[in-house]
């Protein structure tokens, strides 16, 4: 690949940021699995897996799943950010694979919101902190 | 010479399989002359060999021409390299802060008696060696004990022979 | 494989187990066979799904139902109309979510809404093996901006001017160094980033390492090129498999990129970034034992000068910053140092990356701008301590850091504040220890670290440590000596001022900083052989005895109970503690809370167990005991202090006479203790038990009024002063000399002397301990329509037991939190309210509990009638004429001296239980008797040379060793109580007592930690 300018970096993130509007995309929902260290070792690649699973079994197409790092709370992990089109993004913490599919199958084909495995909606990355942009 | 050749003479290598001697030869081929090599040449080695026994260490120093001495003095100084053998199983207790704090020394004394060895030993069937490391970075689990890849968190003294059981 | 049309999980977690999960699994098994489902249904009973409070649990799949509270009988029902009709039954469905108005906003969370992200802005957020998306967040931005638009020269001015000091621990000034190694003469140099994070429970380096790979390198291409470095290399540890596969990774993607290689960005500057994997050593973490690292040598620091920025890796010029500064570096230049510097306090800038660990709820990587007190970081964002436990103290700044007790939580993070504790900031490794911690093993465990991790190459860090570790171990086994903390001191100042690097220089920082806060820990290890948090194993049998500070053999007469020995039970338990049954019922078991049987599931319940056996055991014969000594020893004070202490002179052969003022004896345990919780025979019992042994004692006898405390001087040999503190504090308000306004320990006199009082319909009773609440509870009792507590400070502060509590609230009193009385309103001489304040929680206080302000304007008013201030009690020691030898302190109560406390300023007059430890336990109190005895005994026998008493052998009780196979969870026994609307109109007691089957079952759930395998 050719070697970037300023110019290409300025339109990589134009076309990310158009891309990751998945919410304008043919995507409805995306989940991130938070996966460091941490994550995984409290079993986060299980619940990919199960994600995916869920995902090929139910035939989702507008469903994505994709993996980040930690968001801080280590001891609330297994974590899982899932975020609809147009709302806010709900987190949810100490996930096992029942949990995972449970959301899977009542919140995101279902839209009902788990409560009781919710942390916390929204993001900590809001604007209106003036923070982390 | 390289190992392969070496092995014929040198009994301290008798363990090894020609493979395993190949492909040290190979590593040390690659790092010749570079200036810094020895710490990745020995940390290759031993993902290979399993450990740095003393006729190991002189297949290294006489391929990177280093003095043996020099590559003794890096092989004891760093806690990552070992110079007795692994068991098939590296059982890995957390003593960082953490997971001290969180009764890390209870597991490590529980493991002792269970398997009868000693930090850094191994057990006579060679299927568990016993370590220490300080701090894994997972201290949201603490206290930690890493079992080959898998992390174990929040490990009580008392479900770890039920852990144990599953690496045979 | 089989295939199902339907599973059916039945959760089998502890909670739903506890709660019935199992007759539920029952009952689907039994039903799929009779309706011949089994084939096509398969049921699958889960681990613990989390939501244990609606247990038990079913989830039905394919569909994913979640049906709550399933009891067997609704298994019919479900099989009938969900399996077989499709029909979900709607009742047992999880409630629908009420709103999703609920769920707090992650802002709202104090753990996230309280933090600044800066090095951690990307967490969470992006995948960090994409380095497109990393470019969406303005990726690389900081670094096109340097490397077009501004010289090297201006990015350094930019770094210094946003006041960045290196995150790694050292805190020098990153611009600083940059400019340094800018000026260095030469063509080849280097940009160094430190990932060996090596300090025990630091692990922001790994996070920001695995979440933001690119952040890194980023500050890397910006401090290179500023330096004028073309090659870079990433020390990274071994331990960190991920970091180092997304920095690999982060690194091809970036030079497919054109971001790293040659002419970067279309520009003139290159750089390549390369991985050094470390083998393990905490000291490569110290600059030049990295380079030496690096070069493929012994990771040993080098003498300085040369420095680095001069002559650093292969004696070129270099610049090594850590992980956590160089993701900074993209922010500052992209926003300008003048927005980094807007952060934080005067000499410490921007945000700086906790990790959170240890005994906090929330554990976690958090970043908030410096300045934020530690309070706040470790209460607010770690929501305090796991368990309800006390904070003890918090670690930062790891094996070089030093300890933060609960009176310097206020302190701002601010590397200069931070030293003036004795700690440092370190990499902001934060770790919270708790009660169960003890200091002396942590310093001991530091030390350790640095001594393994010393590189041996000064003498002081190589042998220096070793010695202090020498000093530390003996200590923690029992062997420690007068003046080896001294030694410990002296040895910790000649290391840190002879040692080569860093490494040697702070690793004596934790013994010094924790005998600096601690050194009554210390003391109590070397003088009593004792370890406050119970965790020095060679100086203890089981935890719950020594716990215990009078050292009953809990496990003992736990296997006699489970044996059905009880009077062998009872013999154990009277070795040591003359008041078993009342122990039995008020102790606040000490024990307990270091009860290992704890960690499994519950604590066992010892005191009940206690009682138990006091209540049921056939009571040996008692002997008088022979006078065989001629002094006579008179105790002051009919208390459990002053009873114990004339116990012990008694079986040693003395003549002890008791004056006690009150008709019955049992000092507070009678008159402050309502009959609820301590029935009078129970006391009467164990007190006539001590009588029994030849102890004379003399009720309504003061001294003072009908024998003056000289004469008492005169006729007796020595004299043991054990009057309690039986005189309330005042509130020290406007108006405390209206009627109604009682003390409360004179309130629970008058009520225990058996005599009519006048107590109004509406009380308010104002504290937070345990005399408040009987104070209420007996308020109830007489009749009072409303009783309500004020309390200052919130509900998890008060030092009252939470069953106290909870029992008073059951008996309809109520608690306001947070308020404080300002003044009481009088009408013709009578109370009729008190002007309350409300109260909201400022900065931390000595105690670490959060001190209670006034709201100025919050005033209210509350109609009472009645107000019982119970916020502590001292001693009335009106009884010592003035001009006594027996000294008083500056509040009225009497000084005492020596380490035990026990002695006062005149010969041959010594002290116990509350009247010289201030208000304590019953269990305290007899600790002081017991010692306050030997001492007695000790100083008549060393005034005639006498040789020191010995101790006679004691009854040999076989004790049963007979534990459980297999330890299955079982929560401890319940306590039957008495119905709650006989308690309200009568004193009797509230606590029904064990039965037996329940106290052998409960017995049976002893660990047995005394015994050696």
């Amino acid at each position: 690949m050719a070697k970037l300018t300023i110019e290409d970096l300025k339109k990589i993130k134009e076309r990310v940021e158009r891309e990751d509007q998945f919410r304008a995309g043919s995507k409805r929902v995306k989940i991130t699995v938070h996966m460091g260290t941490c994550g995984i070792a409290s079993g986060a690649k299980e619940i990919l897996d199960t994600f995916m699973n869920e995902i090929s079994e139910s035939n989702a197409t507008e469903v994505m799943v994709t993996t980040s790092g930690c968001i801080g709370i280590c001891s609330r992990e297994p974590l899982a950010t899932v975020e609809e089109q147009g709302k806010d993004p709900i987190v949810y913490e100490y996930l096992t694979p029942n949990k995972a599919r449970q959301i899977f199958k009542q919140h995101i084909l279902g839209g009902v919101v788990q409560t009781e495995f919710v942390m916390a909606k929204g993001s900590e990355h809001d604007t209106k902190k003036g923070v982390g942009k | 010479m390289s190992a392969v050749e070496k092995s014929k003479t040198d009994p301290g290598l008798a363990e090894f399989t020609a493979e395993q001697l190949a492909q040290v030869d190979k590593i040390i081929e690659a790092n010749k002359g570079k200036p810094g090599s020895l710490i990745p040449v020995l940390e290759q080695v031993q993902e290979v060999c399993g450990y740095l026994p003393a006729a190991i260490q002189k297949v290294v120093s006489e391929g990177l021409n280093i003095p043996l001495a020099n590559v003794f003095g890096v092989v004891t100084f760093y806690s990552f390299f070992t110079m007795v053998p692994r068991g098939k199983h590296v059982i890995r207790v957390c003593l960082g802060t953490a997971c001290y704090v969180r009764g890390s020394q209870g597991l490590l004394d529980r493991l002792t008696h269970i398997l009868g060895i000693e930090p850094g030993g191994c057990t006579e069937d060679r299927n568990f060696s016993l370590e220490t490391v300080r701090c894994l970075g997972a201290c949201g689990l603490a206290p930690v004990v890493v079992i080959d890849s898998d992390t174990h968190g929040q490990v009580k003294a008392a479900k770890l022979e039920q852990v144990l059981a599953k690496y045979n | 494989m089989k295939v199902y049309r339907a599973h059916i999980l039945t959760c089998g977690g502890t909670g739903c187990h506890a709660s019935g999960s199992d007759a539920v699994h029952r009952a689907v098994v039994q039903e799929l066979i009779s309706r011949n489902l089994s084939n096509e249904i398969a049921v699958v009973e889960t681990g613990c799904n989390g939501f244990c409070a609606a247990g038990p649990i079913m989830v039905i799949y394919p569909e994913g139902t979640f049906y709550q509270y399933v009891k067997p009988e609704d298994v019919p029902e479900i099989i009938e109309e969900h399996i077989i009709k499709g029909r979900p039954v709607k009742r047992l469905m999880y409630k629908e979510p009420v709103t999703e108005k609920t769920i707090p906003h992650m802002l709202d969370i104090p753990f996230f809404g309280k933090q600044k992200l800066i090095a951690l802005k990307n967490r969470g957020l992006i995948d960090a093996e994409k380095i497109d998306e990393y470019i969406a967040r303005d990726g690389y931005m900081g670094a096109a901006k340097a490397l077009t638009q501004m010289t090297p020269d201006e990015v350094i001015e930019e770094v210094k001017k946003s006041g960045l000091r290196g995150r790694g621990g050292g805190g020098f000034p990153t611009g600083l160094k940059w400019s340094f190694a800018r000026k260095s003469p030469g063509d080849v140099k280097y940009i160094l980033c430190n990932a060996d994070e090596g300090d025990p429970g630091a692990f922001m380096d790994r996070s920001i390492l695995e979440a933001d790979p690119h952040a890194v390198l980023e500050g890397m291409i910006i401090g290179g090129y500023a330096i004028g470095a073309n090659e870079g290399y990433i020390y990274c540890r071994a331990e960190y498999p991920l970091a180092i596969k997304r920095l690999t990774i982060a690194i091809d993607q970036a030079k497919e990129y054109g971001l790293l290689g040659r002419n970067i960005l279309g520009t003139d500057y290159s750089l390549d970034i390369f991985i050094y994997q470390g083998a393990g050593a905490f000291v490569c973490g110290e600059e030049t034992a990295l380079m030496n690292s690096i070069e493929g040598k012994r990771g040993m620091p080098r003498p300085r000068p040369p420095f680095p920025a001069t002559k650093g890796l292969w004696q070129k010029p270099s610049v090594l910053n850590n992980v956590e500064t160089f993701a900074n570096i993209p922010q500052i230049i992209l926003n300008g140092g003048d927005w980094y510097a807007s952060m934080g306090t005067e000499r410490s800038k921007g945000t700086k990356v906790f990790a959170l660990t240890g005994a906090v709820n929330n554990v976690g990587l958090v970043e908030v701008p410096m300045g934020t007190p530690i309070g706040d970081i470790i209460f607010d964002i770690g929501g305090g301590i796991k368990k309800g436990k006390q904070y003890k103290a918090a670690q930062l700044g790891g094996p070089s850091g030093g300890c933060i007790p609960a009176e310097a939580l206020n302190t701002p993070t601010d590397y200069e504040e931070i030293v003036k504790l004795g700690a440092i900031m370190g990499s902001g490794g934060l770790i919270v220890m708790d009660e169960d911690t003890c200091m002396v093993d942590t310093a001991k465990f530091f030390m350790e670290f640095c001594q393994e991790e010393s590189c041996g190459k000064c003498t002081p860090c190589r042998e220096g440590t070793k010695r202090m570790i020498e000093i530390l171990k003996r200590i923690c086994d029992g062997q420690g000596k007068e003046g080896d903390i001294e030694l410990l001191e002296e040895l910790a100042y000649t290391i840190k001022d002879s040692a080569l690097c860093g490494l040697g220089q702070t690793a004596p920082n934790p013994v010094l900083s924790t005998i600096r806060y601690f050194r009554h820990e210390y003391e109590a290890h070397i003088y009593e052989k004792r370890c406050p948090a119970v965790v020095c194993s060679k100086l203890f049998k089981s935890p719950c005895q020594h716990a215990c500070p009078i050292g009953m053999d809990v496990p003992a007469y736990m296997a006699l109970v489970r044996a059905n020995r009880l009077t062998d039970a009872f013999k154990v338990m009277k070795r040591t503690n003359p008041f078993p049954g009342v122990c039995g019922r008020v102790c606040p078991q000490f024990c307990t809370k270091k009860c290992r049987r704890g960690q499994l599931d519950e604590p066992m319940a010892i005191a009940w167990i206690k009682r138990f056996i006091a209540d049921n055991a056939k009571r040996p014969k008692i002997d008088q005991v022979p006078v065989t000594r001629k002094q006579k020893i008179a105790v002051i004070g009919a208390g459990p202090a002053g009873l114990t202490a004339a116990q012990d002179l008694c079986l040693r052969g003395y003549k002890v006479t008791v004056f006690e003022e009150l008709p019955h004896a049992g000092g507070m345990m009678r008159y402050a203790i309502p009959e609820y919780r301590l029935p009078r025979n129970v006391i009467e019992q164990e007190v006539d038990d001590i009588r029994a042994l030849g102890v004379e004692i003399k009720t309504n006898t003061r001294v003072g009024r009908d024998v003056s405390f000289e004469q008492i001087r005169k006729d007796y040999d020595a004299v043991v002063i054990a009057v309690g503190a039986h005189k309330s504090w005042k509130l020290d308000i406007e108006g405390e000399d209206l009627d109604g306004v009682w003390g409360a320990v004179e309130f629970l006199r008058e009520v225990n002397l058996g005599k009519k009082v006048g107590i109004g319909k509406r009380v308010a009773v104002v504290g937070g301990g345990n005399s408040a609440i009987d104070a209420a509870r007996t308020a109830v009792r007489l009749g009072a329509k409303d009783v309500t507590i004020l309390y200052r400070r919130e509900r998890k502060d008060m030092p009252a037991w939470e069953n106290e509590i909870v029992a008073a609230e059951h008996e309809g009193v109520k608690i306001e939190y947070l308020v404080a009385p300002v003044r009481l309103i009088g009408k013709n001489g009578k109370l009729v309210g008190v002007e309350c304040q409300r109260m909201r929680l400022g900065e931390f206080d000595r105690s670490g509990r959060r001190k209670p302000i006034p709201i100025q304007g919050s005033e209210f008013t509350l109609a009472v009638d009645t107000i019982i201030p119970a916020i502590s009690q001292n001693t009335d020691a009106s009884f010592i004429p003035a001009g006594s030898d027996v000294a008083l302190d500056k509040w009225g109560g009497i000084k005492t001296e020596g380490r035990a406390k026990n002695r006062t300023s005149a010969e041959g007059v010594f002290i116990a239980g509350d009247a010289a430890s201030g208000p304590a336990t019953v269990v305290e109190a007899i600790d002081m008797g017991h010692k306050t005895a030997i001492d007695v005994d000790a100083y008549i026998r060393a005034k005639n040379n006498e040789p020191p008493y010995k101790e006679p052998p004691e009854e040999t009780i076989e004790i049963p060793f007979e534990v459980d196979e297999e330890v299955v969870e079982t929560p401890r026994a319940k306590m039957p109580e008495l119905k709650k609307s006989e308690r309200m109109i009568s004193f009797k007691e509230v606590e029904l007592g064990y039965s037996k089957k329940a106290a052998h079952r409960e017995a049976c759930r002893c660990l047995r930690c005394d015994a050696e395998l």
